[in-house]
């Protein structure tokens, strides 16, 4: 009985999660989108068009490791395609190696946030972090 | 074998050929690995990608005033010569070349065309974002055309792969097959004393040509960039 309730219990905590994921490409492509927008003024300060700025140094590797904790749930076998997703069908015949590049990049920012302590810190940290993008969309994600 | 039954050997390729060619190479190598191996260094790719720029640039200078089996007028064969020599190579009747045959000047050619197509595509290129890696030249141009160059510049690649191989498979075969030393040739700069039917020997160009050649390809390349409005 007991059993049978935890499972019951299981099953409708799962179904409400389900439901609270809602579409699982648009979870992602907001995951995406939101760290493009953390990164620009850090691309550009690293291409010395746009002033260093530490807060929104931090605030990008911020959002990379709370981003990236939440997006191998959002690449669901039901997630293939659809809304207008650029996720690569390699995904999930390499599954393993496309998590451990999200385990490496949330590494490679926490490693970061504690070592850019200024604009040089900052130039030689911060490519190693982006790294991990050419990493992901050279096998992952669709070439337009 | 280097020397011929009497020892005799000639020069075939003079010395700023020969640094062009091995220095190519090895930015080759770089261009590849960097992509491959440099995703968080973009300074790693892009500098090889001017050096290499300068590189085409000083050989097509070069191919004008460098030493004799260099200038494209000497090796520059149309389709027709470089086909009947590809035909007589079959037939194992091909006559001995001291610089590039027809068939191997005609991939010269290609190889520089395409490298500097490359090069170029290459400045203008970048990720979609603009945020991992660009050229120096994408800041001035709009994200289509960016996205062109950036497409174009992995079909390219795709091309110069498969004209690399090539270009390797007939120097092996020359090598080994043929057993006539164009790999050691390019490497030493001396080929055995034969009958070669384009030049008996080579006229070495002037050092001071070649330098001018590379401050000329090196103003071209950079001053060029800079001038279009692209940054380092």
């Amino acid at each position: 009985m007991m059993k049978k309730m935890l499972l019951a219990a299981a099953v409708v905590a799962m179904a409400s999660s389900a439901i609270a994921a809602g579409d699982p490409i648009a979870d992602r492509k907001d995951i995406f989108k939101g760290w493009g927008d953390a990164t620009k003024p850090n691309a550009g300060a690293l291409k010395g068009e746009a002033p260093f700025d530490l807060a929104k140094a931090q605030a990008a590797l911020k959002a990379y490791s709370d981003g990236v904790k939440k997006l191998p749930a959002l690449f669901p076998d039901t997630s293939k395609t659809g809304g207008k997703t650029e996720a690569l069908p390699s995904i999930w015949e390499n599954k393993a190696k496309f998590e451990g590049i999200f385990a490496k990049l949330d590494k490679d920012a926490t490693a970061a946030l504690a070592a850019i302590k200024d604009e040089a810190s900052f130039k030689a940290e911060f490519p190693k972090v982006l790294g991990n993008c050419k990493a992901c969309h050279d096998d992952f994600r669709e070439k337009k | 074998m280097i020397e011929d039954k009497n020892g005799q050997k000639v020069l075939a390729w003079d010395f700023p050929t020969r640094a062009f060619k091995w220095t190519l190479v090895l930015l080759v190598v770089s261009a590849w690995a960097s992509n491959k191996f440099g995703a968080s260094m973009p300074g790693w790719h892009k500098w090889t990608g001017y050096a290499i720029l300068v590189l085409v640039v000083f050989r097509i200078l070069w191919g004008f005033v460098g030493g004799s089996t260099a200038r494209f007028v000497n090796f520059a064969a149309g389709p027709g010569a470089a086909l009947s020599y590809g035909l007589a190579l079959l037939q194992g009747r091909s006559p001995k070349y001291l610089g590039h045959n027809p068939l191997g000047g005609a991939m010269v050619l290609a190889l520089i065309v395409m490298l500097g197509a490359q090069a170029v595509l290459g400045l203008y290129a970048g990720d979609e974002d603009r945020l991992i890696i660009d050229g120096p030249l994408a800041r001035t141009v709009g994200d289509s055309a960016v996205a062109f160059a950036a497409r174009w510049h992995h079909r390219v690649f795709d091309l110069l792969k498969i004209l690399i191989a090539l270009h390797i498979l007939a120097n092996l075969y020359y090598a080994f097959v043929k057993r006539e030393p164009l790999i050691k040739g390019m490497a030493t700069g001396y080929k055995p004393a034969a009958t070669y039917v384009d030049q008996a020997q080579a006229q070495a160009g002037s050092p001071m040509a070649a330098l001018a050649c590379l401050i000329a390809a090196l103003v071209i390349v950079f001053g060029g960039v800079l001038a279009l409005g692209g940054r380092f």
